[in-house]
């Protein structure tokens, strides 16, 4: 048990990947056989994840189940993990969410079952690799390997211009990861010709002197890397064709788990690595991700296709998150991560009904439907609850989340907030007017007419996310105090850095004069 | 000259002979299997096939047995060190995969196979001749040597017009490029008065050091041995296949036989680039003129037109031609960044570029063999699914080429791309890694088609119609030499990925050497 709690991250990592050995010798034909064991094995995963958030120590900001070996000591790479709070719930919704699209695709992936259980389980090692991971280099293989599962689950299982969007979604993303590559290694070697190192570990690279210019150079090149995956508002074009055309397993992945890997990249690696320009640039930022809070809730109201509606309202929810973490205050991060995972939560339980529509109804578009509250009451109330979670309900995640992040940004962004607070009423308005004509109003599809409610696995399916929706939303403190000692460290360390900023700009001044 | 036995001692043949055994062994087989081809009987059935095989085993065992000396030899036209036995043993893989994916191909063409296999042989002695060569002459013989071997294996199938068409081309466009080389070194010889390697280099030394070459006092030197070294380099580039002197790729590698293709892609390639690094390091490096700029030009050009001429493809083997010229690009980049890291990163690349291109090659082959698919990249619709493993090591190679994580591909690009940044050739990287981000469109594409085939109407939700189109390999059998092959190609292709350091020792080892004159 000692051992196993020692390297419950490694654990984590490679437990999916090496229980796709026990998938492969079944035969293709036993469909059953393989949902089943794939989803057993997810559930285990889950449990085991469990004890991350059990052992977790809630008063510290060091990182905690840290492994470290050598690996490449060629280049300074180690095989070096460890999660603090804002990684050990990434992780936990990560399992979580893979559970539960794995639960979800028994009536929708039909053919090449066998392929798609195997894809999801390899693309759960490399999500929760990248999360885990403190080494960049390692950082980097989990990240760009985890395009492939994904762009083969749009390619294959997805609908409709399926082709197009998996590869728009790989090349897009690929593009923007190269780019921070580059300075990903730009930094590496800064700081070999600084200290005679190579080291990919991150807690040292944070103590690379980077000039201000270079800084701001080197934060753009990262900058595109993370905020195309968020993505945020110039940079969002492949997210609506990528989910629209995705099974609903992949949607709900890509919405829950692949999207926070942007905002985590800017907290692990963008703004630590390069402070000063992250907070020469925040402004940008934010303004970037007002912009996308409108621009994401304006589309959305006038989208005719559920899936495209629920994609673009991502593109308003992370527009959020942007806000809160470059506003650097410990009360709006806080409230950004909180949200991470909220969104991970509402969005996935949204595409989850939108995925069991079409499995009925085998239409997306918004006309079509009608009338369904009638024929099924028990699938209307669970989806009006995760509706109103995503459009911030009091008592409910999205309202906590969203009221962290506008109360620490006022203080410094007082115009921008105001703004982005109107976001929150657009969203009352595309989500429950979409609401209001998929479930009310009168029949229009006669296949409405046959709607069946909710069976057993999908109900299973949906309680986890519609739990945690009212636990959030009533009692976060079991969130709040694990991620807050994190993001107390990071603000400060952020400010010291800030204040040595000042007095080297004060400096200068004074000598300049 | 008077001075040299006493160096070597009195047994300085028996020496000199020691530091070529590896290329003895594979002569001495190249001629046995000749001599197979006298007696009919023996002719027949798979005899060549194991033989060269097992000469290549022998060879690679003698390569082991010599890895830790440094013998120069026959009055230092020849040295073997550790950089050599890293390339050897590169080379002699490179031969190994080139004769077990052979066996089949050759059977089906109604080639002769005893020729075949001997040139094969005669080819891989030259490209490890060409490598140890430490001498203007012995480089240029070694060239020709290889090249007459990669003519001949180009246009082996002679009633294929493609295939003559192909080899004359190569033939004709080779044969300026070795007279390019030529003059190059009666340019080098005549401003330096040597032909050793080494002598030029410590010619050179004294040179610079006295100021004479940058002086103007004898602007002579300087203007014949930059004309030597641009001509030496235009000779070389065309063998490495980078940009300008590229033309003959696409239609040699489309018109010859499938495995000469991969010895092309892989064998010459890696000799090529071995000797032009010898030369580089030893050589280039004096900045009588800035190289490293001319280099950067031919990197950029030769990335760039093979990404997009790469695109344009619908031939698979055009499309690996292609993109064996922007590898090439991406190789050079290693030598650009220069220095021990980069000489070691490049080695490292050409070391997982030989894995993942025999194993490409290596599916289009067992594709070809049973004359279920053309070279066509439509007609590859559909085999994710018909053939799941091949075609998911396809899949796997084409990532590595592309770069992904995971695999090799990403370790020798990762490699080459940190020792540019290193010496600051950032916009370099920054191009390179643009290209690498578009060349994953075309590798990707081939993915697309292998397992997202466009669905027929008539039988949208099933995939019987997919599998209608792909008719059974005849009697199921897939060459076992082509499977090992594969399997061996994506041992080492993940391995290197995951788990470079033992490589990188090897690859840090050799570079090592390019130092130690």
């Amino acid at each position: 048990m000692d051992f196993f709690i020692k390297h419950l991250l490694s654990v984590l990592i490679f437990f999916p990947a090496a229980s796709i050995f026990l998938l492969l010798p079944i035969n293709k034909k036993n469909q059953g056989v393989l949902r089943n064991l794939s989803t057993f094995l997810s559930l285990v995963e889950l449990i085991f994840s469990f004890y991350l958030f059990v052992y977790f120590k809630q008063d510290t900001y060091k990182f905690q189940f840290v492994e470290k070996s050598s690996w490449i000591p060629s280049f300074g790479a180690s095989y070096f993990l460890g999660i603090d709070g804002v990684s050990l719930f990434l992780i936990l919704l990560t399992t979580l969410l893979t559970f539960i699209s794995l639960l979800s695709s028994y009536r929708y992936i039909k053919e090449h079952v066998k392929e798609f259980v195997i894809l999801m389980l390899l693309l759960e090692t490399f999500m929760i690799g990248t999360f885990a991971s403190l080494d960049v280099l390692l950082f980097y293989l989990f990240w760009e390997f985890m395009l492939i599962p994904m762009y083969f689950i749009i390619g294959m299982w997805g609908t409709g211009k399926r082709v197009y969007s998996a590869v728009k979604f790989v090349l897009y993303t690929l593009s923007g990861s190269l780019i921070m590559l580059f300075g990903l290694i730009y930094i590496f070697i800064m700081h070999y010709n600084q200290t005679g190192n190579f080291t990919f570990n991150i807690l040292r690279l944070y103590n690379t002197n980077i000039p201000s210019g270079l800084q701001l150079i080197l934060f753009i090149a990262l900058f595109l890397g993370f905020a195309i995956k968020i993505p945020l508002f110039p940079f969002h074009t492949w997210l609506p064709d990528a989910h629209t055309e995705a099974p609903t397993a992949g949607s709900v992945i890509l919405a829950g788990v692949l999207l926070k890997f942007g905002v985590y990249g800017f907290f692990r690696f963008a703004i630590p690595l390069l402070p000063e320009a992250a907070f020469t640039l925040a402004p940008f930022v934010i303004i970037l991700g007002v912009i996308g809070i409108l621009y994401g809730a304006f589309v959305s109201i006038v989208q005719k296709d559920l899936k495209r509606l629920v994609a673009f309202s991502s593109v308003s929810h992370m527009g959020f998150i942007m806000l809160g973490l470059f506003a650097m205050s410990v009360i709006s991060i806080n409230g950004a991560v909180l949200q991470l995972l909220n969104h991970g939560i509402a969005t996935g339980a949204l595409f989850l009904f939108v995925g069991m529509l079409y499995e009925r109804m085998h239409t997306r578009q918004i006309k079509d439907f009608g009338g369904i509250a009638k024929k099924a009451p028990v699938f209307t109330a669970l989806f009006m609850i995760s509706v109103l979670a995503s459009v911030g309900l009091p008592g409910l995640n999205g309202f906590i989340g969203e009221f962290l992040i506008l109360i620490g940004s006022f203080h410094s962004y007082p115009v921008l907030t105001v703004i982005a607070t109107s976001g929150i009423i657009f969203a009352a308005v595309y989500l429950l007017w979409m609401f209001q004509r998929v479930m009310f109003q009168g029949v229009t599809n006669p296949a409405a007419e046959n709607f069946e409610d909710m069976n057993l696995r999908e109900i299973i399916t949906v309680l986890p996310l519609i739990i945690l929706m009212f636990l959030i939303g009533f009692y976060p403190m079991p969130f709040l105090e694990r991620i807050d000692p994190t993001v107390l460290h990071f603000v400060s360390m952020l400010n010291h850095h800030n204040i040595v900023y000042n007095v080297i700009k004060l400096k200068t001044g004074l000598s300049n004069a | 000259m008077h001075n040299m036995p006493s160096i070597y001692g009195m047994n300085f043949l028996e020496k000199s002979m020691l530091g070529i055994i590896p290329e003895t062994v594979i002569i001495i087989f190249a001629f046995f299997v000749l001599f197979l081809a006298f007696f009919e009987k023996l002719a027949k059935r798979n005899n060549s096939y194991y033989l060269s095989l097992i000469g290549i085993v022998f060879s690679i065992l003698y390569v082991l047995m010599l890895a830790g000396r440094n013998i120069s030899g026959f009055y230092g036209s020849f040295v073997f060190n550790g950089f050599d036995a890293f390339l050897f043993i590169a080379i002699l893989f490179s031969g190994l995969f080139t004769v077990l994916m052979s066996k089949d191909y050759i059977e089906n063409s109604g080639m002769p196979a005893p020729e075949y296999y001997s040139l094969i042989l005669f080819g891989l002695s030259a490209m490890m001749f060409l490598v140890s060569s430490n001498n203007l002459i012995m480089v240029f013989l070694s060239l020709e040597f290889m090249s007459i071997c990669a003519y001949i294996l180009t246009g082996y199938i002679k009633d294929n017009t493609r295939s003559t068409e192909a080899a004359l081309k190569y033939f004709v466009l080779g044969a300026f490029a070795s007279a390019f080389l030529l003059f190059g070194s009666v340019f080098i010889y005549a401003s330096t008065g040597r032909l050793n390697l080494y002598g030029i280099h410590s010619f050179l030394q004294n040179v610079s050091y006295l100021g004479v070459a940058g002086s103007g006092g004898s602007i002579g030197i300087k203007v014949y041995i930059s004309a030597g070294l641009i001509l030496f380099l235009i000779g070389l580039a065309f063998k490495m296949s980078l940009f300008p002197f590229h033309s003959w790729t696409p239609d040699a590698y489309d018109g010859a036989p499938t495995p000469v293709t991969n010895f092309m892609a892989t064998g010459i390639k890696l000799a090529a680039f071995a000797i032009f690094l010898r030369i580089y390091s030893l050589i280039y490096d004096f900045n009588v003129m800035n190289f490293n700029d001319i280099l950067w030009l031919l990197a950029v050009f030769s990335m760039t037109f093979g990404n997009i001429a790469a695109l344009l493809s619908t031939n698979i083997k055009r499309l690996l031609a292609y993109s064996s010229i922007a590898q090439a690009g991406y190789i050079l980049t290693g030598i650009i960044g220069g220095g021990f890291y980069g000489y070691s990163g490049t080695l490292f690349y050409l070391l997982s570029y030989i894995f993942m291109t025999a194993g490409a090659f290596s599916v289009v082959i067992i594709f070809e063999n049973s004359n279920l698919i053309s070279l066509d990249i439509k007609k590859y619709s559909g085999i994710g699914y018909k053939y799941p493993f091949i075609a998911a090591s396809m899949s796997f190679f084409l990532l590595s080429f592309a770069g992904i994580p995971i695999t090799s591909g990403f370790m020798g690009k990762f490699y080459v791309f940190s020792s540019a940044v290193k010496s600051g050739y950032n916009w370099l990287v920054i191009i390179a890694l643009l290209n690498s981000a578009f060349a994953a469109f075309y590798y990707i594409k081939i993915i697309v088609k292998m397992y997202m085939p466009d669905k027929e109407p008539a039988a949208a939700s099933s995939n019987s119609s997919v599998q209608g189109n792909i008719p059974e390999i005849a009697g199921g059998a897939i060459d076992e030499g082509i499977m090992i092959t594969i399997i061996i190609c994506l041992i080492l292709t993940l391995f290197m990925g995951i788990f470079p350091q033992i490589f990188i020792n090897f690859a840090n080892n050799s570079a090592g050497f390019l130092w130690r004159i």
